[in-house]
């Protein structure tokens, strides 16, 4: 993304340039254009996203109880900025919330990469399509059936998952390799402080692969067949087909499911609200993300001041933390070398 | 003709703005949608002119939408229903109608109402900003069948936590809960033993009193209920806290008088007839939820909506159908004398609980909310003693922890 | 012998994907299952891992206690105009992204990533507001023009425009005389199918599970979606579960043909694919 226009550009501007009236408005009609395009966005974004900046950047200076309406907010300068860099809730979070995004995050691409490629490049027709939109179901089902599942799931006494390591360990041949199992049991998988961020990443994994698998089987649908068959003439194996064809190809949707991972993943909240029924975060503040707290302290404290300076917070980690990606993959990833 | 078309307007929009003073909404969370479609007709039958129409959220949902309608003035119901955990931080904020006032006169029907109920619809100010509507009076639901089977006396079990306890260490030779989650023992004794002029977690200077010796005694009870093993460590409304009270593994439950309902109806039907409730362990009365009604300042037509506030709460015959609909149980103490409550209840094996229930309700004490009451829930009860209990955090430390985080953020 | 040895890596392929076909499929039938329940026994446990005989029982009841079939048709609506005017929109900005050099490109393009970083549990209050202002509120526009240019949609399809059209093909198009507008509409749009089926799909879910705008812009009964109607009516103690959870699964379905729709689409681009290369 460099400013400079192209050649083309000024060829053609070049060209018509006896016809100056007509070509100031060529020029004009030239300049507007791209804007024209991405109105739509400028728009939307002016009218539905900009003021709600705004009034949660001045919210954060601001001490507002929200019941109480719009006219008791009363400034207190950076207070709010203070409290939040010193409550060890909020570092317990930012730490929580850095651990699951990496925990949870990076199995889904190294699942979804290989999953997509060999669903685009070994399997026909309709079993891809059944395949693709099985893995797909646990990004369709609703938080409420979702955290009803898991909780049986989990359940400590009756959960299948104890049940069913219970039932590896018992079996001749396994025993052996499940036999800290007997020792364990029952484990807690959401009451503990040690299992819930687990618990609760396995449950992120198995929602968002499948969405990712569908990014990605969309980036490898672009790879020609020509490609591979100037790469098979080469003598290249399966694996060097993937590795230095397929995968370099589809680099750009792997930079855009990082970053949407990555965003998504740092404002974590939905999955530890309801796997924790919204008790605070569970067990020593164990499941509580910073999405999850800045919820607790504007929606159920009623500190919606505290909590937009949190949430400011957040944003800066975020940007932090994507400025680091695009600054590292973004300019393979954002296809400026080709 | 063209004058009688304008007439048929006029006479049209006239019809319309009358329609439109008559228009009451009510924000609330099920169940009341069920109490209301019976209730609505009943109500019309003497106001026929005020229509009625509910929107129905779930719990917590509401109370953000109701949070958003209040902060940007707009949006909210004629009547909105509070519970009972966020109407202290609600009421004192400003968004609600002053019942005390002349034109509603709300005062004037205190003495028929539970004492405490009303006194936590009421603003540090004094006035009455929210009416109560159902209450849970706290009671020990317990397995009569367990109870002779280990062969003690209820009597004895409830004399004290420490009966309570011993009545526990009976019933784990046999295999058999004492209770399914120790946390709530802790939270009971917070909530109960509150003394006379405090709050429940701050006293009349706003100090936190989170390391004073209730909650020392609350924390030392709930950890011994745990560490002796006498609990389930089962969560509330989970598949294996139903089970607990299908199977028998779990011998007693402190609740509210709404449970009664739900265990007879869902919960486990097929155990009808071994139940039994009793007052709470250690001579203490306390209650579990309840909701109240209030009128946002921003809705369009107070008038109706007090007459339909009046009507769901200071009428024994609409607080008698919440019973009877949806259990929930009535604030207006002259139902107390009606017939059903002299009724045996089978599911209690003949034992006629609801007198239980309204002697409780009467004797609950009342302790006025508090603004920071919220953040201390949060902090003291979901996590200082989630430390002490599943982590084994030492009492002294999760205590003293607490009340620096409640400091902190509660000025 | 030799013969399974060449075709060990296809037989443990499919193995794979039928045990992640197996994990990823299991939450939809057991709501189909617990739909087949009554309360009672979905919560016995261990809970029934089979259909139940409650079915039409649960469907009496879920038409008793909601506008089942008229909610759906909000629903339908909400996200198929939705996602009609998201992709519409998001292709758009993409392409004026991907085309063109312009001053003032990387400035919005910043502000647009940065967008998506903004935690949204905070803004809604504003939003309201700002609905309010617009006199949106109570209309099923607002649950779907707020995001119909979003961040995630526009950065997708640049993505894929980057991958799949060359710049020797939009300077073809010019030289053939061919306009901005009638290039993005003829020659970048059929080539980037699989991006707008993808888009089409991730916004199509998103609109029919989001249920935090419906919440507090919707406050007439018959514009309620699916979500916030099948939501609330979850009390504490008290929620229909067997109804519910027929609900659910009945809200899973438009949402599966629409995947399948979409993900025929997608498929296209194995043509498409071979304009670069």
């Amino acid at each position: 993304m460099t400013l400079t226009t192209t050649p083309n550009e000024e060829r053609g501007t070049q060209m018509r340039a006896p016809a100056r009236r007509r070509s100031t408005l060529r020029i004009w009609k030239k300049r507007l254009m791209p804007w024209l395009f991405i109105s739509p966005f400028i728009i939307l974004f002016m009218v539905f996203t900009l003021f709600p900046l705004l009034f949660s950047i001045y919210l954060s200076f601001q001490e507002w109880n929200p019941v109480a309406g719009l006219s008791s907010m009363e400034y207190v300068g950076l207070y709010n900025y203070q409290l939040a860099l010193t409550d060890p809730w909020l570092w317990k979070s930012l730490y929580n919330t850095v651990w699951l995004a990496v925990v949870s995050g990076i199995p889904q691409h190294l699942l979804a990469i290989p999953v997509a490629y060999m669903l685009v490049s070994a399997v026909r027709g309709r079993l891809r399509h059944l395949y693709t939109a099985t893995m797909f179901i646990p990004f369709i089902t609703s938080t409420v059936a979702v955290a009803l599942i898991f909780f049986s799931i989990y359940s400590t006494n009756a959960g299948i998952l104890n049940q069913w390591l219970l039932a590896l360990s018992n079996l001749p041949v396994l025993s052996w390799f499940f036999s800290w199992v007997q020792d364990a049991m029952p484990i807690r998988w959401l009451t503990s402080s040690d299992l819930l961020k687990p618990s609760i990443a396995m449950v992120v994994i198995w929602k968002y692969t499948g969405f990712n698998i569908v990014v990605y089987s969309a980036g490898f649908l672009t790879v020609s067949r020509d490609l591979y068959d100037a790469a098979k003439v080469d003598g290249c194996s399966r694996w060097q087909q993937f590795w230095h064809v397929a995968l370099p190809m589809i680099r750009p949707f792997i930079f855009f499911a990082v970053t949407l991972t990555i965003i998504g993943n740092l404002q974590l909240f939905e999955e530890p609200y309801v796997l924790t029924q919204g008790e605070s975060g569970g067990v020593a503040q164990s499941g509580l993300t910073a999405s999850y707290y800045l919820y607790l302290v504007g929606w159920q404290w009623l500190e919606m001041g505290a909590a937009a300076a949190i949430s400011w917070i957040l944003f800066l980690f975020i940007a932090i933390a994507t400025g680091v990606h695009f600054y590292f993959n973004g300019r393979k990833g954002l296809g400026e070398d080709r | 003709m063209k004058k009688y078309l304008l007439a048929g307007l006029a006479t049209a929009a006239l019809m319309g703005a009358s329609a439109q003073a008559g228009d009451l909404r009510f924000d609330g969370f099920p169940d009341f949608d069920s109490h209301l479609e019976v209730l609505i007709p009943q109500f019309q039958e003497s106001h026929p002119d005020i229509n009625i129409t509910y929107q129905m959220n779930q719990h917590a949902d509401h109370h953000r939408r109701l949070t958003t309608n209040l902060a940007t003035g707009s949006g909210a119901g004629d009547v909105v229903v509070v519970d009972v955990s966020f109407v202290g931080s609600f009421i004192n904020a400003g968004g609600f109608e002053n019942l005390s006032a002349p034109e509603y006169g709300a005062d004037l029907m205190q003495e028929n109402f539970v004492s405490y109920a009303w006194d936590q619809g009421k603003g540090t100010d004094g006035n009455q900003y929210a009416i109560p509507v159902d209450i849970g009076p706290g009671v020990m639901y317990y397995r009569r069948d367990i109870a002779e089977s280990v062969g003690s006396s209820i009597e004895d079990v409830i004399k004290s936590w420490d009966s309570y306890i011993e009545y526990g260490r009976k019933l784990k030779e046999k295999d058999v809960y004492l209770i399914a989650d120790a946390a709530e023992v802790a939270q009971l004794i917070i909530y109960t033993t509150v003394k006379e002029g405090e709050g429940f977690y701050f006293d009349e200077d706003g100090k936190p009193l989170v390391t004073s010796d209730r909650f020392v005694h609350a924390f030392t009870v709930a950890k011994q209920i745990r560490e002796e093993g006498l609990d389930a460590q089962v969560r509330a409304w989970t598949n294996e806290w139903y089970d607990g009270f299908k199977n028998g593994t779990v011998a007693t439950q402190l609740s509210g008088a709404w449970l009664l309902g739900h265990l007879q109806n869902w919960m486990a039907p097929e155990t009808a007839g071994l139940w039994g409730v009793s007052n709470l362990p250690d001579g203490i009365y306390g209650s579990w939820g309840g909701s109240f009604l209030a009128i946002p300042k921003q809705a369009k037509n107070k008038k109706d909506a007090w007459e339909f506030i009046k009507y769901l709460t200071s009428t024994p015959e609409a607080q008698l159908a919440g019973l009877k609909n949806i259990g929930s149980f009535p604030v207006l103490t002259e139902t107390y004398s009606d017939a059903s409550f002299d009724e045996p209840l089978e599911f209690l094996a003949g034992q006629k609980a609801r007198k239980l229930f309204a002697e409780v309700a009467q004797k609950v004490p009342a302790v006025a909310p508090r603004q920071g009451d919220l953040i201390a829930d949060d902090i003291v009860l979901r996590a200082a003693l989630l430390e002490v209990l599943n982590d084994g955090k030492d009492i002294e430390a999760a205590l003293r922890d607490a009340e620096r985080l409640i400091k902190r953020r509660v000025k | 012998m030799k013969a399974l040895m060449k075709r060990l890596p296809k037989i443990s392929m499919h193995a794979f994907l039928i045990v992640s076909v197996l994990i990823t499929i299991f939450p939809f039938v057991w709501v189909a299952m617990m739909g087949t329940h009554s309360r009672s026994e979905i919560f016995s446990s261990p809970p029934p891992f089979y259909f139940g005989s409650r079915l039409l029982e649960n469907y009496e009841k879920l038409l008793d206690i909601m506008p089942f079939w008229l909610v759906l048709g909000n629903s339908l609506m909400v996200s198929i105009i939705g996602t009609a005017v998201t992709v519409l929109f998001c292709s758009m900005c993409a392409y004026g992204f991907f085309a063109y050099e312009f001053r003032g490109k990387n400035v919005v393009f910043g502000v647009m990533v940065a967008s998506m970083m903004v935690p949204p549990v905070l803004t809604l209050i504003p939003f309201f507001l700002t609905v309010k202002f617009l006199g949106l509120l109570d209309t099923h526009a607002a649950i779907w023009l707020p995001l119909a240019a979003n961040a995630m949609g526009i950065f997708l399809i640049r993505q894929y425009m980057v991958t799949s059209i060359s710049r020797d093909l939009l300077d073809a198009a010019k030289v053939d005389g061919a306009s901005d507008f009638r290039t993005y509409w003829t020659v970048v749009l059929p080539l980037i199918k699989p991006a707008l089926a993808t888009l089409g799909i991730v916004t199509f879910i998103a609109l029919w599970n989001n249920f935090l705008l419906p919440l507090i812009v919707i406050s007439s009964p018959d514009k309620y979606v699916l979500t916030l109607a099948l939501r609330s009516l979850q009390s504490v103690a008290n929620t229909p579960w067997g109804a519910v959870m027929l609900g659910t699964f009945l809200s899973m379905i438009p949402l599966l043909v629409a995947f399948l729709f979409f993900s025929k689409q997608m498929m296209a681009g194995l043509t498409a694919g071979a304009v670069k290369g």
